[in-house]
C-alpha cells in the first residue's frame, strides 16, 4: 500500500515538473518526456505488466495537459512500458549504461509510435520530417534525464534492482 | 491486462476525437489544468527571470543584430510617421465605406502568457485568463504587433492558444498590395507561415500580410500577420509558394489581448 502511495506521489511530481518546469528547459526547442522516462524506469525495475500499467496512468496524466487526443500518450506509454519490461526480462545482467540506453531507445520508440498512431487518429500535422528531428533530439534528452529519473524511480519502487534480472555470474544450468 | 489498457486507450482516443473539444474528456482536462494553475504561476514567477537571462545569453548575437535593425527601422518609422497619419485617416474612411469587418476599436481581455507547451508536437501557450474572464474557444489573440493565434481550449482560469506557426493553424489572409486572398498555415520545421498563391498574383518580398476577415474565418479582418520573406515559383509549378515571417516571435509574447470578436461556426 505504501509502495503504491509512493509511486503515486512520484507520478504526480513527475507530471508537475513536466508541465511547469520543463517548458523552461527546452533545448533546440525540444523538452524531454519525463513521464515516459519514468515509465521506462518503472518497467525496467518491475517488468512488463507494471510498466504497462504505470505507463497508462502516466500517459493519461500527460494527455490532460497537451492538445493531442486524450489517450494517445496513454496508449504509447503503455506499449513502451510493456516493451521495455520485456527487454529488461531478457537482459542477462544489470549494467550501468542501461538507464541512458533504455531511456534513449524507449524515447525513440515512443516518439515514433506517437507520430505513427497520432497520424492514424487524425493528427496529420505529426507526419512530417520535423517530427523525426523532434523525436531524435527528445530521445537524446530522455537518455540524459534517465540518469536522474532511474534512481528516483528505484526509490519510489523501493527495489534494489530489476526483479527478473539474473546475477552477472550465473552460468549454464 | 495489456489488452485491457490498450482498449481503454483506444476508447479514450475515440471519445475525445468524437467529442470535438467538448464532453467528459474536456471536463477532465479543464479540471486538471485549473488544479495545476497555482503551481504554474509560482514556478513561472521563479523561473521567468532565469529564462530571460538564459535567453539573453544564448541569443546575444541575434539580439545585437536585432538592435541594429531596430535602430534603422526607427529612423525610417519616424520619417514615415507623418505620412502615415494621413494615410490612416484615409484608410479609416475607406474601411467605413467598404464595410470591412475590422474595426480599430475591438474590445478584448488582456492576459499574461504563463506557460509554454509541455509537448514537443504542438506550438501552444497558456494564458492566465479563462472562461471566468469571458474567454471562449475560437477567439483571436493579438499583441501590439499583430496576430498571435487563436484560443483552442479554455478552463475557468486558463486558456490554451494555438500559435500561428503551429502546422494545425490556418488563417485566411490578404496581401496588402496585391490584394490576393489565401490561407496561411504553420510550416513544419520553421517559424514561418506558408501559403500557395496563384501564379498571376503579383506578390513581392516585404509585402505586409493581414487577416482577410473573409467568411468563414474566425479572425477579424485587418490584423497584421507578417511580411513576405520568400516567393518561389519552380518551373512547371501551378502556383507560387510564399513564406511569411510573423511580425513577432509568436512564442515569445508576454502579454496578449484576447479579442472578444469570435465568429461562431468557422474552423479557421
Amino acid at each position: 500500500m505504501i509502495r503504491y502511495a509512493r509511486l503515486t506521489l512520484f507520478l504526480i511530481a513527475i507530471v508537475l515538473i513536466q508541465t511547469t518546469v520543463m517548458p523552461y528547459l527546452r533545448i533546440l526547442d525540444v523538452v524531454p518526456e519525463l513521464a515516459l522516462v519514468a515509465t521506462i524506469a518503472i518497467a525496467y525495475r518491475e517488468g512488463p505488466e507494471t510498466g504497462a500499467g504505470f505507463g497508462f496512468v502516466a500517459g493519461f496524466a500527460t494527455d490532460l495537459f497537451i492538445d493531442t487526443p486524450l489517450g494517445l500518450s496513454a496508449l504509447v506509454f503503455t506499449l513502451t512500458g510493456y516493451l521495455i519490461g520485456v527487454v529488461q526480462g531478457a537482459m542477462a545482467r544489470t549494467v550501468w549504461w542501461a538507464p541512458p540506453v533504455l531511456g534513449g531507445l524507449g524515447g525513440l520508440v515512443a516518439g515514433l509510435l506517437f507520430v505513427g498512431i497520432g497520424t492514424l487518429v487524425g493528427q496529420e500535422q505529426l507526419w512530417a520530417l520535423r517530427s523525426l528531428r523532434i523525436v531524435a533530439i527528445s530521445a537524446c534528452y530522455d537518455a540524459v534525464v534517465a540518469f536522474i529519473v532511474f534512481p528516483i524511480a528505484s526509490l519510489a519502487c523501493h527495489s534494489d534492482g530489476p526483479r527478473t534480472a539474473r546475477p552477472s555470474n550465473t552460468q549454464g544450468w | 491486462m495489456l489488452v485491457l489498457l490498450l482498449l481503454t486507450s483506444i476508447t479514450l482516443i475515440t471519445l475525445d476525437t468524437r467529442s470535438n473539444g467538448g464532453g467528459t474528456t474536456s471536463t477532465a482536462r479543464n479540471a486538471a489544468r485549473d488544479a495545476i494553475s497555482p503551481v504554474q504561476d509560482a514556478v513561472g514567477d521563479v523561473l521567468d527571470p532565469i529564462d530571460d537571462w538564459f535567453d539573453g545569453v544564448t541569443r546575444s548575437g541575434d539580439l545585437k543584430n536585432e538592435n541594429a535593425r531596430l535602430r534603422r527601422d526607427l529612423v525610417e518609422a519616424v520619417a514615415s510617421a507623418a505620412a502615415g497619419r494621413g494615410a490612416l485617416r484615409e484608410n479609416r474612411e475607406l474601411k467605413e465605406l467598404a464595410g470591412l469587418t475590422y474595426a480599430p476599436g475591438l474590445t478584448g481581455v488582456d492576459a499574461q502568457v504563463v506557460t509554454a507547451s509541455p509537448s514537443n508536437f504542438s506550438e501552444t501557450v497558456g494564458i492566465d485568463k479563462g472562461t471566468d474572464a469571458g474567454v471562449i474557444v475560437g477567439m483571436s489573440v493579438v499583441t501590439g504587433d499583430g496576430l498571435v493565434g487563436r484560443v483552442t481550449s479554455t478552463s475557468r482560469r486558463r486558456a490554451t492558444v494555438l500559435l500561428l506557426t503551429d502546422p494545425k493553424s490556418g488563417v485566411s489572409v490578404r496581401f496588402e498590395d496585391s490584394g490576393a486572398l489565401e490561407v496561411a498555415s504553420g510550416r513544419n520545421g520553421s517559424k514561418l507561415l506558408a501559403l500557395d498563391v496563384p501564379l498571376d498574383a503579383k506578390v513581392r518580398r516585404g509585402e505586409l500580410v493581414l487577416t482577410s476577415g473573409a467568411d468563414p474565418s474566425i479572425f477579424p479582418g485587418g490584423l497584421p500577420v507578417g511580411t513576405v520573406v520568400s516567393v518561389r515559383s519552380p518551373a512547371g509549378a501551378l502556383s507560387q509558394t510564399v513564406l511569411v515571417q510573423p511580425l513577432l516571435e509568436v512564442g515569445h509574447a508576454t502579454f496578449v489581448r484576447v479579442l472578444g470578436a469570435a465568429v461562431e461556426g468557422g474552423s479557421r
